[in-house]
């Protein structure tokens, strides 16, 4: 179809057309999808090629100072009059190999490498009892938590620094060749100002990017590492065990075994992102659609009394929700129907209905996600009111003309447009629903069920990790499943994600 | 060039991270002191430590009774150095806090015995140093609770924490009160309910455990152990059970047990009777008034005959932290914390039930209604020791079934086998 | 015919006042029965009854004036989650603003690596990463400092929510920042000069997001604060040990009654800025 053709048609032949090349192209995606994986991996090893090449070249073409700027960093840069920069380079490497002599090296040899996997050396504690004063002293088992940690910390560290030093190998030869082009060197205030300028980006990015790095992303490396291990927290002590954790999760012997629970936790998990992203976008548009409809009175109030349940923190409310809804006569929600007379009546005694009860796997399911239409809603309609009034009104009224009552331009108009427009909102909050702890946790509390290990029908992938984590303290399986989530997230955000016009022409906008 | 100042900033970061813990990462486990004190006298208890500093974590209740014990033990020792900070610790969260991190938790502290296996593997308790007083003041079946292997890991503090029948005077009699069937039929008349937290495992476990089930440790490999149990008779307890609740459908209600002081304090009042923790004792009795009974768990009929209710029974423990600096402080003040004057102190000032053999007898805890039906109860019971992480939920998933699946005989055997396997992890 | 098409156009309009009204009751309802039940009174600790039958200012009165600290100690625990607040709203409104801006306006060979290496940190559950991030603190020496390491967690990754401020810059238009530059001014001048005061709405939703966080989060800071005392609580932890199985029975109501204090001013703030906030997101969310 042409560009020409698609524009003659109306919104709702448009939608349809889009949808149907979703799932035509989803094939064509997915092979692409992986192909741009091995590309990634392709150009990653090219450019370290590449970089090594450099390095070996440059050292060939440096002149003695830059030759020796490959033992001591900066010399270069300091003999070309680049004092500042050149002693920078210099105390860089200094701290480096002090940091490595006195803690460093220590850390990395306690990472299991010389003791079979064991992260650490001793395995137990032990009581004695001095020689002298006959006090008792305990040795303490080594905590291979810490020094997990520690070994990682220096990983990094040691990355940082070759990074660093690969930079200061090539700024020893381009300060040398701007030496032999006739330039004059950029002096330290020089490109001190250009981080306000050119360099803008570093200077803003920098401390972000710094953070970012230390509070997450090494906390989420390091519990990456962790669902290779055997941690437990039962024991201090722990080691390497490879792939068996994964293995562990994906067990199916056994009374209520984990591979089942995972697989019917990924089941509920993902059709409970669709109906709570699906149900909560459109119902909330249909209200924003009410509140905002021409003639509707006192807008401000309305959206008010959505909006005010997401300021009350969700701790609050949805305990206090769990309390409406539960199953005796202590709950409100009961205790009204039960005014009303519409609960039923077994020999002379009111049978109250266990909206979270766990005999029936989806009636708790349905009561959440009903919940979590409540929670979601008021959010809905804070982002999509003003994107509903920019939908222009002629196409409502030419639909109205053609005798389109309101259920149809909803859907042939309201309904494209938004997709078109919100679609990166979409993949966002279907992938927070994936991990919405609080609507499950705060609301149904830890329930069980036979068939499932420490889990309940109503627990998503995430609370169960979090169950993992607290009550057993299974840090290795929580870890696996963890990673296994955001598989989950990861392939079903890049597989929507590249086919969204909005990301694409990203620049058309602006 | 590029990002160089930011590279340097981080390496600056991370180093000084990393030089900060290298502080407190002292090999080895040097971590006791004392002993470069160098004064080896035989008669001081202390093995030479001085200038003690203790940090001890209390229940809030608890708080001022802890301050004051620990001022006494301050003052019973002139001739030394101590300095002890009581902080506030709730004691469910303790135990997890330890867990957690062992080197910022307190020397002293206290904790549910349910805690005492992981605790132990967590390398976390110091074994009892002096443990033969210990064993002999206290009851045998508190000892037990802190005890692994051969060794003493705490020092018993409570003996009550249990759970037993509460129910109001007005509407259940006392002989009502000796049997299931007798309270539910006296609930009926009045039309009020009878609670019990069917679907929580630290409760639901009586259901077995009357039928015989009971607890024998735990194996190497983690599994947990129970006793040679007859399983019919387990199950034909379990439809006992299931019968009567779902036969007074009307009365029975499965929730948390908070509800019974609710219900008892409504106006009018809902709940008649139920089965409550000893934590929640102060607001029953608030609620009742004079109206107030509290006694043993009921009997059962099964299949003719009256079964006495077996509860789990759990006892409070005092534990010293393997971390800490001062060991032989810590163990002192853990045993002065639990002697027979400060478990008769505590009864009498927070009606909490001592686990020691002579204070039991004092006439605080005997004239106590809640606690002696506690301090009876406990000797039906299963004392909760040496249990898995799998135990709870698994025991709670087989009660909740029991009221709210209508099952016959052979399939609340299939239930009951699933349950033990489930908990067994295999 | 007009006439009609007005009377079919009441009986919709009537009908959407109907469910509007309706859905209204629904929505306000929990937040009523939240008020309602802190004002109650009487000696049950939960609820019995949807309306009340006695009422008391009693739980109020003990929130704000605890009679033991130990267990509730209310007004430190607002003290402490509004420092916190304070301090963390801050950093992390500066965060989001300067990578959203750098994302948006600037344009460099790290840029898209770097937007991916943010989605995809985006896709691991948080919790996974809790007891490392508790390790960190230890290891940084801040444990014993908790307001410090709160402020830090609440704030180090702010960064990663840059989408919807980013989406807000690129509806600016770019001609501005060329002028700019042709009349010589840094981008650092362009950014504090010229952006940032056409950004008020999403500055105040980033303000206002940041500022409710420390509020409601009772999970990574009870990992955080667990092992201090209660005089270190935020309100969400403290409040969260009053529903705990040991408090439950005795300390409801004042939870109910504190949850209402927390959330008053929260409301409050969030309606007084609510038009920032709309017109703040909606830029951004359909750039995203």
């Amino acid at each position: 179809m042409k560009f020409i053709d698609y524009v003659q048609l109306n919104p709702f032949q448009k939608f349809w057309y889009n949808f149907k090349n979703f799932f035509i192209a989803l094939p064509g995606n997915l092979k692409k999808f992986f192909c741009a994986i091995g590309r990634f991996f392709k150009k990653l090893f090219v450019g370290i090629g590449k970089g090594v090449a450099g390095y070996f070249t440059r050292f060939v073409k440096g002149d003695w100072a830059t030759k020796l700027s490959y033992i001591i960093m900066g010399f270069g840069n300091m003999m070309k009059g680049q004092i500042i920069k050149g002693c920078l380079f210099l105390a860089v490497e200094v701290a480096f190999i002090a940091f490595m002599i006195g803690f460093g090296a220590d850390k990395i040899y306690n990472l299991g490498f010389f003791n079979n996997g064991k992260i650490g050396f001793i395995e137990k504690g032990q009581w004695t009892r001095n020689a002298v004063t006959g006090a008792r002293e305990y040795t303490k088992a080594d905590d291979s938590m810490q020094l997990l940690l520690y070994g990682v910390m220096t990983l990094i560290i040691i990355a940082v620094f070759l990074v660093v030093y690969f930079a200061s190998t090539k700024a020893a030869y381009k300060v040398q060749q701007q030496v032999a082009a006739g330039e004059k060197p950029q002096t330290f205030n020089e490109e001190i100002r250009q981080f306000g300028d050119e360099k803008f980006h570093i200077t803003l990015l920098a401390f972000p990017c710094l953070t970012i790095s230390i509070f997450t992303i090494m906390p989420l490396l390091f519990m990456i590492l962790i669902a290779f291990t055997n941690y437990t927290q039962t024991t201090p002590f722990f080691q390497w065990v490879g792939l068996q954790t994964f293995a562990d999760v994906f067990q199916t012997t056994g009374g209520a075994s984990k591979g089942e629970t995972f697989i019917e936790l990924t089941k509920w998990t993902l059709i409970w992102a669709v109906f709570a992203t699906v149900l909560n976008y459109i119902l909330g548009m249909v209200v924003a659609l009410m509140i905002n409809k021409k003639g509707i009175k006192l807008k401000a109030l309305w959206r008010t009394l959505f909006v005010v349940t997401v300021a009350v923190p969700q701790f609050v409310s949805l305990l206090l929700m769990q309390q409406m809804l539960e199953g005796n006569q202590f709950g409100a929600i009961n205790q009204m129907l039960e005014a009303f007379g519409w609960l039923p009546v077994k020999d002379g005694a009111v049978q109250y209905f266990d909206f979270l009860g766990n005999a029936n796997k989806w009636i708790p399911r349905i009561t959440v996600i009903v919940v979590n239409i409540w929670v979601g809603i008021p959010y809905t309609i804070l982002i999509t009111s003003g994107i509903l009034m920019n939908i222009p009104a002629d196409l409502y009224e030419s639909a109205t003309i053609d005798g389109a009552g309101p259920v149809k331009s909803f859907f042939s108009i309201t309904l494209p447009y938004m997709l078109f427009v919100t679609t990166p909102y979409l993949i966002t909050s279907f992938i927070g629903n994936i991990n919405n702890f609080n609507v499950i946790y705060l609301l149904v509390g830890e329930q069980n069920s036979i068939d499932l290990h420490n889990a309940g029908y109503t627990d998503l992938l995430v609370t169960w990790l979090f169950r993992m984590s607290t009550s057993t303290g299974e840090y290795n399986l929580a870890a696996a499943v963890g990673i296994l989530v955001f598989i989950v997230c990861a392939t079903v955000s890049l597989m929507t994600f590249n086919l969204t016009k909005s990301a694409k022409n990203e620049e058309e906008f602006s | 060039m590029k990002k160089f100042l930011a590279l340097l900033l981080a390496v600056l970061m991370l180093g000084s991270i990393l030089v900060a813990c290298g502080g407190n990462d002292n090999k080895g486990g040097s971590s006791s002191s004392g002993g470069s004190g160098g004064s080896s006298d035989d008669g001081d208890p202390f093995h030479g430590e001085d200038n003690i500093k203790l940090l001890v974590w209390a229940a809030d209740k608890a708080i001022d009774v802890t301050k004051e014990l620990c001022d006494e033990f301050k003052a019973k020792y002139p001739d030394k150095k101590i300095d002890i900070t009581v902080q506030v610790q709730g004691e469910g969260d303790a135990a997890a806090q330890v867990l957690n991190d062992p080197e910022a938790a307190a020397d002293v502290f206290s904790f549910a015995c349910d805690q005492l296996t992981r605790l132990m593997n967590r390398e976390t308790l110091a074994p009892v140093f002096e443990k033969d007083d210990v064993v002999a003041r206290n009851s045998e079946a508190s000892v037990a609770a802190a005890t692994v292997g051969d060794e003493l890991y705490a020092f018993p503090e409570t003996g009550d924490n249990g759970y037993y029948l509460v129910y109001d005077k007005s509407v259940v009699s006392d002989e009502d009160a000796k049997t299931l069937e007798g309270i539910f039929e006296a609930c009926r008349k009045a039309g009020r309910k009878f609670v019990l937290d069917a679907g929580n495992g630290f409760f639901a476990c009586l259901f077995p455990f009357t039928g015989g089930l009971s607890l024998e440790g735990i194996d190497e490999d983690g599994t947990q152990k129970f006793n040679d149990y007859d399983e019919e008779k387990i199950v034909d307890t379990l439809v006992a059970f299931s019968k009567l609740f779902h036969d007074y459908s009307d009365i029975f209600l499965s929730s948390e047990a908070t509800k019974i002081s609710t219900g008892m304090a409504a106006n009018p009042r809902i709940v008649a009777a139920g089965v409550d923790g000893s934590w929640n004792a102060a607001a029953v009795a608030d609620a009742l008034g004079d109206d107030f009974g509290a006694a043993k768990l009921p009997t059962i009929n099964v299949n003719g005959t009256d079964e006495q209710i077996v509860s789990m029974h759990g006892y409070k423990l005092i534990g010293v932290n393997n971390s800490s600096k001062f060991p032989e402080a810590s163990q002192l003040l853990a045993d002065f914390l639990t002697d027979e004057e400060a478990q008769l102190k505590r009864a009498e000032v927070l009606s909490w039930g001592p686990s020691n053999t002579n204070a039991v007898k004092d006439k605080a805890v005997t004239d106590n209604v809640a606690l002696s039906a506690i301090l009876d109860q406990s000797q039906y019971s299963v004392p909760q020791v040496n249990i898995t992480d799998t135990f709870w939920s698994p025991m709670g998933t087989l009660g909740n079934d029991l009221w709210k699946k209508d099952q016959n005989r052979d399939q609340l055997k299939a239930e009951f086998e699933k349950t033990i396997a489930n908990i067994k992890d295999e | 015919m007009i006439k009609s098409y007005k009377a079919r156009r009441v009986l919709a309009n009537t009908f959407i006042y109907i469910l509007l009204g309706g859905l209204g009751l629904i929505w306000i309802s929990p937040l009523a029965y939240l008020v309602m039940h802190s004002f109650r009174g009487g000696k049950a600790e939960l609820a019995t009854t949807i309306i009340p039958q006695e009422w008391t200012l009693d739980n109020y009165a003990k929130v704000f004036n605890p009679p033991d600290p130990n267990v509730i100690n209310f007004p430190q625990w607002f003290l402490n989650t509004f420092i916190i607040a304070i301090f963390s709203c801050m950093i992390s409104t500066l965060a989001v603003l300067m990578v959203s801006y750098a994302f948006s306006r600037l344009r460099f060979k790290a840029r898209k690596p770097l937007i991916n290496v943010g989605m995809i940190l985006g896709m691991f559950p948080g919790f996974m990463t809790m007891i490392a991030i508790y390790y960190l603190m230890k290891a940084m020496g801040l444990i014993s400092m908790p307001k410090v390491a709160l402020i830090i967690c609440y704030s180090a990754g702010a960064g990663l929510g840059y989408q919807i401020s980013k989406g807000f810059f690129d509806t600016i238009p770019r001609a501005l920042d060329e002028a700019a530059t042709i009349d010589g001014a840094t981008r650092n001048q362009i950014f504090w000069k010229i952006i940032l005061p056409m950004s008020k709405p999403i500055l105040v939703y980033t303000v206002l997001t940041s500022f409710i966080g420390p509020w409601t989060d009772f999970i990574l800071a009870k990992i955080i604060v667990g092992a201090q005392g209660p005089e270190h609580y935020t309100v969400a932890i403290g409040l969260q040990k009053l529903v705990g199985q040991e408090y439950k029975a005795q300390h409801f109501r004042e939870f109910l009654a504190g949850s209402v204090i927390v959330a008053v001013p929260i409301t409050a703030l969030f309606l007084f800025m609510q038009r920032y906030y709309v017109e703040g997101v909606t830029a951004g969310g359909v750039k995203g």
